[in-house]
């Protein structure tokens, strides 16, 4: 299928970013060793524990994350391309502890693999990441779910999403 | 094709058409001719586009047999809304950890840089 090797637009990314107060070499260090990422990384109120962590091209970070309620879910990175100490780039998925990507159960369009690059620029003592998601091997309709899911949030969905989100604030209250 | 709920929602909401009409639902009910108003479109065209928002369960018909006007059904789009909150949060809240992480961090490596060169003073004095 042609789709599904076309590169997705801009449009469909979902791009964060965040200025953190330490050198780049610090935060670079933060995301690329097992003993840093287990301080920080994922939800709140999860346990995560790095089963594998290769850090090489096509090298794979495979971890669990035990939910507040006994749970444990799998997730994995897998690098492409790594540039000490400013870019990073992994596909990344929910797995099966083998690190075999898996559907999420709540959503079967959602893509099953996300490619993420994040770059770190010094700026002076700090440091500002930027990080981009946009669905990889993805059929039309895990773009669409994707693009319907972040795009349009983050992007304000054309300005219309406000007013959706203060009704569904006032349905709630 | 997959039929979950979240998938069918997010099918739905993938139309840009489709998001302005459940904009204008959001401020009240409204009739098919007032909803294709604002569109260049033949109204086969806009009933497509409800009955897509109707399956996904995102609007429903109104009592009122003869104006038969749609409204916004709530329910699909907060699962939406939490499910991609859930998503942008894994992150702020990593980031917002790693935030302090990076503080403590710092903070230790002065710590130790501190009590090297006290240890060198000492040893200089000697």
């Amino acid at each position: 299928m042609s789709e599904k090797n076309a590169p997705a637009s801009a449009a469909e990314e979902f791009v964060t970013t965040r200025l953190f107060d330490a050198l780049r070499e610090l935060v670079w260090q933060t995301f690329t060793e097992a003993r840093h990422l287990e301080k920080w990384f994922g939800p709140k109120g999860f346990k995560v524990s790095v089963a594998k962590l290769e850090l090489r091209p096509g090298g794979t970070f495979l971890y669990s994350m035990q939910t507040p309620d006994g749970h444990t879910m799998w997730g994995k990175w897998v690098y492409r391309e790594i540039v000490a100490p400013e870019k990073l780039v992994t596909v990344v998925s929910f797995t099966d502890p083998n690190g075999t990507p898996v559907r999420h159960p709540m959503a079967a369009t959602w893509p099953l693999e996300v490619l993420g690059t994040m770059t770190l620029a010094a700026q002076g003592n700090k440091t500002l990441l930027t990080s981009r998601s946009v669905p990889i091997n993805a059929s039309q309709a895990e773009r669409d779910t994707f693009k319907a899911g972040f795009s349009s949030m983050t992007q304000g969905f054309n300005g219309t999403w406000d007013q959706l989100t203060e009704y569904l604030a006032g349905l709630k209250a | 094709m997959t039929n979950d709920q979240l998938s069918m929602t997010f099918a739905a909401l993938a139309d840009p058409t489709r998001r302005a009409i459940l904009a204008r639902l959001a401020s009240g009910e409204a009739s098919v001719t007032q909803l294709s108003e604002p569109f260049e479109m033949t109204m086969p065209a806009i009933s497509k586009h409800l009955k897509v928002l109707e399956r996904a369960g995102l609007i429903a018909r109104g009592r009122d047999a003869q104006w038969r006007p749609r409204r916004l059904q709530p329910a699909p789009l907060k699962e939406v809304a939490s499910w991609v909150e859930h998503y942008r949060r894994f992150w702020e809240v990593s980031f917002d950890r790693l935030d302090a992480y990076l503080q403590e961090l710092k903070h230790e490596k002065n710590r130790q840089e501190k009590r090297h060169v006290r240890k060198k003073r000492t040893r200089q004095r000697r």
